[in-house]
């Protein structure tokens, strides 16, 4: 006869991604004018495709002052202080993944 | 029963029914695991001393933190004994400092695994191999150890392939990648104690690493060193590319490097672990025409390209020296570091019993 299922607690080995809430910046409504922050994440070519970006942005759009982050590697995440300049110097910012 | 954190509650009849189950759930490697009950989860713990709650570390990039919980369910899972668990935590403490980085080698196309080295006392307390089939199958704590530490990759830090595990191929160490230093059997200094632990402590080095590469080469020292040191030096590693290099003015990814050496230790009696190192950082190295030709470099070969060359680690230092593997001199071992150094750095922590 076979045996009756029993119940069991397993502990769950999975973790949940916990983001806190947080307020995005508000969009905007023209880009005449805005200051772009871009951040090179310093992979091969990234610089070559975000500077015609910028370009694309000047001509197209008009954008004002233009500010650059490169980071020492690709891995590593920006550094909280050059994150910290460019979201109080910027209106927008363009994250780009070369290689 | 003590907190053992978030539960899930599963039917089964048999053994056999058991393990589909934690298949169903999607916590496995692919391999069948033990189930994470929590009564054992309870006894990882209490062998700890730890709380299930305690943080171990996080994973900011991906929004996780992982608690001392987590990695005694994934233990569990992955066949360990009580007794390992502390050796499993020191490994996922080192993995989580910030200075490993695990983001970058639990993502990237290079395939890395995370290399865990054992030193101190508790190699022997736990008969964690250090000896004959280093890598190899059949002894229980280094499988089990280094199971664990892949699948709180998988489940505790979302490194699931095909999600945030974006490895092009990947190698077998991914399963299982624990080995231990044999430091009762040399004169050279432990890699603990190298990187600063006291030689009773016991520790556990982690390391973002390719796949071992066999070197045999025997007879004498440098015989079996200049072979180590021109397969170190081989295109194609991660160290003799230049994708991500950064800022780095080499131009190449320079990284670590583990380099296991086997055998007698009489055989190393006029060498320190210092000699080596210094012997095989001046000879780890390629030259600029060879680079250029293999397009590490940019540029046309030029003149004087074949006799300069560059360094593919950065200092002696960065050479991770073990003393392990089977009695006979022949086959020393070649790892090189998933990245740059800048990308992820080895880590090594202590292992704490209560």
């Amino acid at each position: 006869m076979p045996e009756q299922p029993k119940e069991y607690v397993l502990v769950n080995p999975t973790t949940q991604a916990e983001a806190a809430n947080f307020n995005g910046a508000p969009r905007l409504l023209t880009l005449a004018g805005a200051r772009i922050g871009l951040i090179d994440d310093s992979k091969r070519n990234a610089d070559v495709l975000l500077q015609e970006v910028a370009e694309v942005l000047r001509t197209r759009y008009e954008i004002g002052e233009v500010r650059w982050h490169r980071k020492p590697s690709a891995s590593r995440p920006a550094d909280p202080e050059a994150m910290k300049e460019l979201s109080e110097k910027c209106d927008a910012i363009v994250v780009a993944v070369g290689d | 029963m003590p907190d053992t954190g978030e539960t899930t509650t599963v039917r089964w009849a048999d053994p056999l029914e058991a393990i589909e189950r934690c298949y169903d759930l999607g916590w496995t490697d692919g391999l069948p695991v033990a189930p994470p009950t929590q009564q054992r989860v309870a006894q990882f713990l209490a062998c700890a001393g730890r709380e299930a709650s305690e943080e171990v570390g996080q994973l900011p990039e991906r929004r996780r933190r992982v608690t001392a919980g987590k990695v005694a369910a994934n233990a569990v899972m992955a066949g360990c004994l009580p007794e390992h668990f502390p050796v499993v935590l020191a490994a996922a403490e080192a993995m989580l400092d910030p200075v490993f980085n695990l983001v970058g080698p639990s993502s990237s196309l290079g395939g890395a695994a995370i290399l865990v080295i054992v030193n101190g006392p508790v190699v022997q307390q736990l008969n964690i191999n250090c000896r004959a089939n280093l890598f190899g199958p059949g002894n229980r704590a280094n499988a089990t150890i280094g199971r664990a530490v892949r699948l709180i990759l998988m489940n505790a830090c979302a490194a699931i392939p095909g999600l945030f595990d974006r490895s092009v191929i990947g190698h077998p160490g991914k399963y299982s990648y624990c080995i231990a230093e044999a430091e009762t059997e040399t004169h050279w200094t432990p890699l603990h104690v190298d990187r600063g632990f006291a030689p009773g402590q016991s520790a556990v080095t982690v390391f973002a690493a390719e796949g071992p590469r066999q070197v045999r080469a025997t007879g004498h020292p440098e015989a079996i060193l200049y072979s180590i040191a021109d397969v170190a030096s081989s295109l194609g590693t991660s160290m003799s590319t230049s994708g991500s290099v950064g800022d780095s003015a080499a131009g190449l990814r320079q990284g670590q490097i583990v380099v296991t050496i086997a055998g007698n230790s009489g055989l190393w009696r006029d060498w320190s672990k210092d000699d080596v190192r210094r012997y095989l950082h001046q000879r780890i190295r390629r030259s600029v025409a060879d680079l250029k030709t293999a397009r590490v470099l940019p540029g046309p070969v030029a003149a004087g390209d074949n006799e300069r060359y560059v360094s593919l680690v950065p200092q002696p230092e960065d050479i991770l020296l073990v003393f392990a593997g089977g009695e006979e001199a022949n086959m020393s071992s070649v790892i090189p570091s998933w990245g740059p150094k800048v990308g992820s750095t080895a880590v090594t922590k202590e292992v704490r019993l209560p």
